[in-house]
């Protein structure tokens, strides 16, 4: 119950925070439209091209997510208040997660169809697939980040050390999105780098791994 | 529930703020803290609410150290601060609910609403905090360490940006919780405002904590 009411409350938060939500999805917007300008109309590897555009605008907005996410909890001592009520501090990081999770999913949602549009890329057929490899890609983002942007809770250069801390974690995962849903595109398979599939879920049981023995130590060094 | 605090030191880099802090605060008692700027009361209160770790000394709960028991111990003691400790973007029913239900109590909302009353907030307990007055963030403040019936309050300047209402029903709720055996730190500079609970004094000075007659 604890999670659930966490990520209600995040969602709601998220929800009402509008020039936040309008600003996320303009900039990724604009990224997916003025890398699909700048590489067309006549493109050379449009699967390839499009995964990359996709993939990029998700890295950066979900780094502005993170960001603003834990601007709520610091800007008047919520997070201090959660942590004093005694819940369970797996419970608050597994609530907050989910809540990431959903705002990056939501935001992959709005993306894809205009980079499939922009790009000419794709079809239903894979889309399955596609929503499943974004799946393991944000469930890792989630809970690296949800981690990390506890770590940088209570310092002043918090978004500086959120950032440093989350490009080499994310970059191998998402190097494995692009190349999934290059393949999946271009060739409606992922069997020439199935490989990655593995990795992505490795990355993604050792954030959740790694966030059940820590988060709870990272909490209580906030100070 | 009786909370002791024995040997407190901490230092930040190189400033000493306490330098074996000892208090004993016991059921239904209501103590008053005092102590110049920067002597360290905010750096105690902390220490005592769990949301700061001290260098040396030991803090209890009954004779338990609460780092052994943290989340018994945080459900038992309610800490205000200089900082709401509020979510601005929720109301403020949303926010008691809230932390009432994450503290298990079960008719949070039911308690949300009456103390709400209490202070006069009503009108606005479904109103969005981000434009809040002091005061007001306060009264709320209040009612979130208030709202789980702790067997401890501490509370850090809790007069601060409250008229003189809001202080009156403050003092109306702390005698109660002392009636029904809470024990209550107050720090505050404001001696008037809670003199008619007749607290025990005691000042903190040279990060060392002295009871005054």
């Amino acid at each position: 119950m604890t999670a659930l009411r966490v990520l209600a409350k995040d969602l709601r938060l998220h929800a009402r925070d509008a020039r936040f939500i309008a600003t996320l999805s303009l900039f990724s917007l604009s990224l997916v439209l003025i890398l699909s300008v700048a590489f067309g109309p006549f493109f050379r590897d449009p699967a390839r091209e499009a995964s990359a555009t996709l993939w990029a605008a998700l890295f950066f907005a979900g780094v502005l997510g993170l960001t603003r996410a834990l601007d709520l909890e610091s800007e008047s001592g919520g997070g201090e208040a959660l942590r004093l009520t005694g819940a369970d501090p797996f419970a608050i990081y597994a609530g907050k997660t989910i809540a990431n999770f959903l705002l990056m999913a939501v935001l992959f949602v709005l993306l894809l169809p205009c980079t499939s549009i922009f790009f000419d890329v794709g079809n239903l057929a894979v889309l399955p697939t596609v929503a499943g490899v974004a799946a393991l890609a944000l469930i890792g983002y989630a809970a690296w980040g949800t981690l990390f942007a506890a770590l940088a809770r209570g310092l002043k250069a918090r978004e500086l050390l959120l950032s440093i801390l989350l490009f080499p974690t994310l970059i191998p995962l998402w190097i494995g999105a692009v190349k999934l849903t290059r393949s999946l595109w271009a060739d409606g398979t992922i069997e020439p780098v199935r490989d990655w599939l593995k990795i992505m879920v490795v990355i993604d049981v050792l954030g959740l791994a790694l966030a059940a023995w820590l988060y709870e130590v990272i909490q209580e060094a906030e100070e | 529930m009786t909370l002791g605090a024995r040997g407190i030191e901490k230092r930040f880099s190189s400033q000493v703020v306490l330098r074996g802090a000892s208090i004993e605060l016991h059921p239904g008692e209501i103590l008053l803290l005092r102590g110049a700027n920067g002597s360290g009361k905010t750096t105690f209160a902390r220490i005592l609410a769990t949301t700061l770790a001290a260098d040396a000394g030991t803090v209890t709960l009954d004779g338990e150290p609460v780092r052994r028991r943290l989340g018994a111990a945080r459900r038992a003691i309610g800490f205000v601060s200089h900082r709401p400790l509020l979510y601005l973007g929720l109301t403020p029913l949303e926010n008691l609910e809230f932390f009432g239900r994450l503290a298990g109590v079960a008719d949070a909302r039911l308690r949300a609403e009456r103390l709400l009353e209490r202070f006069g907030l009503t009108p606005f307990a479904r109103t969005a905090m981000e434009r809040f007055s002091r005061g007001m963030l306060q009264r709320v403040a209040l009612i979130r360490a208030l709202l789980p019936a702790p067997k401890v309050l501490i509370l850090d300047e809790p007069y601060a940006g409250l008229d003189d209402e809001g202080s009156s029903t403050l003092n109306a709720l702390l005698g109660e919780a002392r009636g029904k055996g809470t024990a209550s730190l107050v720090i505050s500079h404001d001696r008037d405002r809670i003199a008619p609970l007749t607290p025990r004094e005691y000042l903190l000075k040279h990060g060392v904590i002295e009871p005054l007659p």
